[in-house]
C-alpha cells in the first residue's frame, strides 16, 4: 500500500487487515480440514473464516443454485453435467431435501 | 420436471460400486482383466501395442483412484461392469499401475478416511489450484507425466465449468497456470515412470498369511488389541478371523474378507464386535507389519488406528491398553504381543503383579509408588520393549483436546443422510524437561476423563445461538450434531449448524486442568467418494 492512501474507514480496514497479516490467516485457516471446501466465498461447509456464519443459510434455500451451476462439484453434486437426476426426486430442495441422498452412498 | 429420473438405477449402481469392490469381489481373479479392458474400453480407448491402451496406460492410481475412474467411466461413458468385472479391473490395474508403498505413504489419510486431517502441502500454488475443492492427496496419489496432467486440467474445465472461477481466474492468468505451469509442476513431482515403482512392481510382494499381533486404537473407546489369523480363500482372497478384547477385558472377535491390491494395498470388509467394518490397511515392504484404520461401514469417521505385527516365535512387545498411570494408584493393564512371557517390567517406581498370560497377551496389575518419578517408562518383556508408550504422573500439566479442530455434520431428520459425528479426546500431558507445555518433550499421557461443554465461539455464533440448536449431546466427548434440515426455530429458519468452542475439564487433584478445541457443525456432503 505504499502508492495509494486510504480515504475512509472501509479502505482504512482494508490496510490495516493487510498489514496485521489478515490475509495470510484467512488463507491459513481456509484449509482446516481436509476434504472441506474453503473455494470462493463462502466455502461449501466452511466460509473463509473456517466458520459457518458466512454460509449460504439454510442451505436448501440456495442447494440447487449450488448443484445446477456446478459451484462446490466436490462437495455437491453437479446436475449441469455430471449428476443431472440427482434431485430428480426432490424438485424443492427447502420441501423435499429429505429425498435426496449422496452419490457414493454408504451401503 | 423434464429430466430422466434414473436416480434409483444410479443410487443402485453406486452403491455396488461402493460397497464391496476393494474386499471380498469372490470370482474376480477367474476374469481375464485385458479382455475386459479390449470388450469394454478399447472403443474409446484404443490399443498402442501389447497390453497398452490410450489413456489408461499413462495413468498410475491407487485401488480407490481406479475404483473412481471406473465408477466415472460407467456413469458417463456407458462403460458397464458388473461388480466381479470392475474388482477384476480394479486389481490388475493396481498391479500393473499403481503407487509404489512410498509413493503413497504421505497421503495414506485419504485412502483410510481419517477425520479431521489437516493437511501440510508446502506449494501454495498446487493447494490453491486443486486443494481448494477437494484434498491434494487426491492430486498427489496419481502419477502422469505433464501431457496427461494436461489432459486432467481440460477435463476439470469441461466437466465442471465454474473450475474457472474456483481457480480465481479473474485474480491471475488462470489459462496459462493450470495449462502450462501446473502440468510440468505435477510432471515433476508425480510423473509417470518412477524407480520407487519400477523397483516395487518386480520385487517379492510381501505375503500377508499367518498371525498378525493386533494393537488398535479407537479414540473415545480406547486400546483394542490381541491376534488376527490371516488365511488363503478362493480366487487370491484371504479370510481375516480376529481374537480382541478391548481396553475393559470385553472379548470383540469377528472376521471377514480381505483382498491385497497392487502387492500391498490390504481392504477387508469384516463383521467385528456384532458390527460392519470395512479395513484400509497397508502391509510394510518386508511384510512384517500391517498398519491403517478401520473403521464402521456405516459411518467411517468412528474407527480406530491399527498396527499388527506378523507373528514369527519370537518375544514381540507390539502395544499396551494403557498409556498412563497415576503415582500412588493401580491400574490393570494388557500387553499386546507375540510369544510373551508372563513377567514383564513397567520400569522404576511401578510394581507388577501378574494377571492372566495367554500366549498373545499378558495382563497385569500396575501400582506405581507415590514417589515414583514422572515421566516416560520403558516397558520390557522377554527381550523386547516399548518406549515412550507408557508414562507415570503426579499431576497433569497440560490438556489438549484432540483433534484440536474438528468438524461434525448434521444428518438424520427424516433425510437419508446419517449425521457425522466428532469424537474429542482429553489428552493430558506432562510439561517434560523445559517445563514448558506444548513443546517436543512433552510427555503424553493418552485420553483422560473430563466433562465436556460447547459454547458460542465468536459473536456471530453468539447471535445465531449456534451452541443452544447445534448439538444434541456431547458425552464422553463424542459431538453428536443436531438433525438435518431447515430449522424454524432458528434465525432466517437456517440448520442446525454452529461454530463452538470446546472445553474439555480434567480433574487434578483438587484442582482441574482444561483444554480447548474448535468444533464446527456444518451441513450435509452430498458427494461423498472413496477418495475426497
Amino acid at each position: 500500500m505504499k502508492h495509494i492512501t486510504p480515504m475512509n474507514r472501509k479502505a482504512k480496514a482494508v490496510e490495516q487487515a493487510a498489514d496485521g497479516g489478515g490475509v495470510d490467516e484467512v488463507y491459513t485457516m481456509s484449509s482446516i480440514v481436509t476434504g472441506c471446501t474453503a473455494t470462493v466465498d463462502p466455502g461449501w461447509e466452511i466460509d473463509p473464516f473456517g466458520s459457518v456464519a458466512a454460509l449460504c443459510a439454510p442451505m436448501e434455500a440456495d442447494l440447487y443454485g449450488c448443484s445446477d451451476p456446478c459451484w462446490w462439484p466436490a462437495q455437491v453434486p453437479d446436475t449441469m453435467n455430471t449428476y443431472p437426476d440427482w434431485n430428480a426426486d426432490a424438485p424443492s430442495a427447502q420441501n423435499d431435501w429429505r429425498e435426496l441422498g449422496a452419490v457414493f452412498p454408504k451401503k | 420436471m423434464t429430466r430422466r429420473r434414473r436416480t434409483g438405477l444410479l443410487s443402485a449402481s453406486l452403491a455396488a460400486m461402493t460397497a464391496g469392490l476393494l474386499s471380498g469381489g469372490a470370482a474376480a481373479e477367474t476374469l481375464d482383466p485385458k479382455a475386459l479392458i479390449t470388450e469394454r474400453c478399447a472403443s474409446c480407448h484404443t490399443p498402442e501395442g501389447t497390453d497398452s491402451w490410450k489413456r489408461i496406460s499413462h495413468i498410475r492410481k491407487t485401488p480407490e483412484g481406479w475404483e473412481m475412474t471406473l465408477f466415472r467411466m460407467g456413469h458417463l461413458h456407458g462403460a458397464k461392469l458388473s461388480a466381479n468385472e470392475a474388482t477384476a479391473l480394479i486389481r490388475y490395474l493396481s498391479d500393473t499401475q499403481g503407487l509404489a508403498p512410498s509413493e503413497t505413504a504421505d497421503y495414506r489419510y485419504i485412502l483410510e478416511r481419517q477425520p479431521n486431517v489437516s493437511e501440510a502441502e508446502a506449494d501454495e500454488g498446487l493447494v490453491t489450484t486443486c486443494a481448494r475443492c477437494h484434498s491434494f492427496a487426491r492430486v498427489a496419489l496419481q502419477r502422469r507425466d505433464a501431457d496427461e496432467w494436461l489432459k486432467l486440467a481440460n477435463f476439470h474445465v469441461g466437466q465442471f465449468p465454474t473450475a474457472e472461477y474456483q481457480f480465481m481466474s479473474r485474480d491471475h492468468e488462470y489459462w496459462k497456470r493450470i495449462s502450462t505451469e501446473m502440468p510440468k509442476i505435477l510432471g515433476d513431482r508425480f510423473p509417470y515412470q518412477t524407480a520407487a515403482w519400477t523397483a516395487w512392481k518386480d520385487a517379492d510382494k510381501p505375503d500377508p498369511a499367518g498371525t498378525w499381533i493386533v494393537s488398535a486404537y479407537q479414540p473415545g473407546r480406547g486400546a483394542i488389541g490381541g491376534s488376527m489369523a490371516v488365511a488363503p480363500a478362493a480366487d487370491g482372497t484371504y479370510t481375516v478371523t480376529y481374537d480382541l478384547v478391548d481396553a475393559s477385558g470385553q472379548p470383540v472377535a469377528g472376521g471377514g474378507l480381505a483382498t491385497v491390491f497392487g502387492g500391498y494395498e490390504w481392504r477387508a470388509s469384516t463383521d467385528l464386535g456384532g458390527g460392519s467394518m470395512r479395513e484400509i490397511m497397508a502391509l510394510s515392504e518386508d511384510g512384517k507389519t500391517l498398519s491403517g484404520r478401520m473403521f464402521q461401514a456405516d459411518a467411517d469417521e468412528i474407527g480406530a488406528r491399527v498396527t499388527a505385527v506378523k507373528a514369527d516365535g519370537q518375544p514381540t512387545l507390539v502395544g499396551l491398553s494403557q498409556a498412563s498411570l497415576k503415582a500412588g494408584e493401580s491400574k490393570t493393564v494388557t500387553l499386546y504381543g507375540d510369544a510373551l512371557p508372563s513377567t514383564v517390567d513397567f520400569g522404576p517406581g511401578i510394581t507388577v503383579a501378574p494377571l492372566t498370560a495367554a500366549g498373545d497377551r499378558v495382563t497385569v496389575k500396575v501400582t506405581a509408588a507415590k514417589d515414583a518419578a514422572p515421566g516416560w517408562r520403558t516397558v520390557k518383556a522377554g527381550g523386547s520393549e516399548l518406549s515412550q508408550a507408557f508414562a507415570v504422573y503426579k499431576s497433569v500439566d497440560s490438556v489438549k483436546v484432540e483433534p484440536e479442530t474438528a468438524v461434525a455434520r448434521v444428518g438424520g431428520g427424516g433425510g437419508a443422510m446419517a449425521a457425522i459425528t466428532a469424537q474429542l479426546e482429553a489428552v493430558g500431558y506432562l510439561n517434560g524437561a523445559d517445563g514448558e507445555p506444548g513443546t517436543d518433550d512433552d510427555v503424553r499421557l493418552g485420553a483422560l476423563p473430563a466433562t465436556w461443554t460447547a459454547a458460542n465461539r465468536d459473536a456471530a455464533a453468539e447471535a445465531m445461538e449456534d451452541a443452544k440448536f447445534a448439538l444434541t449431546s456431547h458425552g464422553g466427548g463424542l459431538f453428536q450434531p443436531a438433525l438435518a434440515g431447515p430449522n424454524p426455530q432458528r434465525r432466517f429458519g437456517t440448520n442446525n449448524v454452529g461454530d463452538l468452542a470446546v472445553t474439555a475439564a480434567v480433574k487434578n487433584g483438587g484442582k482441574t486442568v482444561t483444554g480447548e478445541g474448535r468444533l464446527v457443525v456444518t451441513v450435509q456432503r452430498w458427494n461423498d467418494p472413496p477418495i475426497h
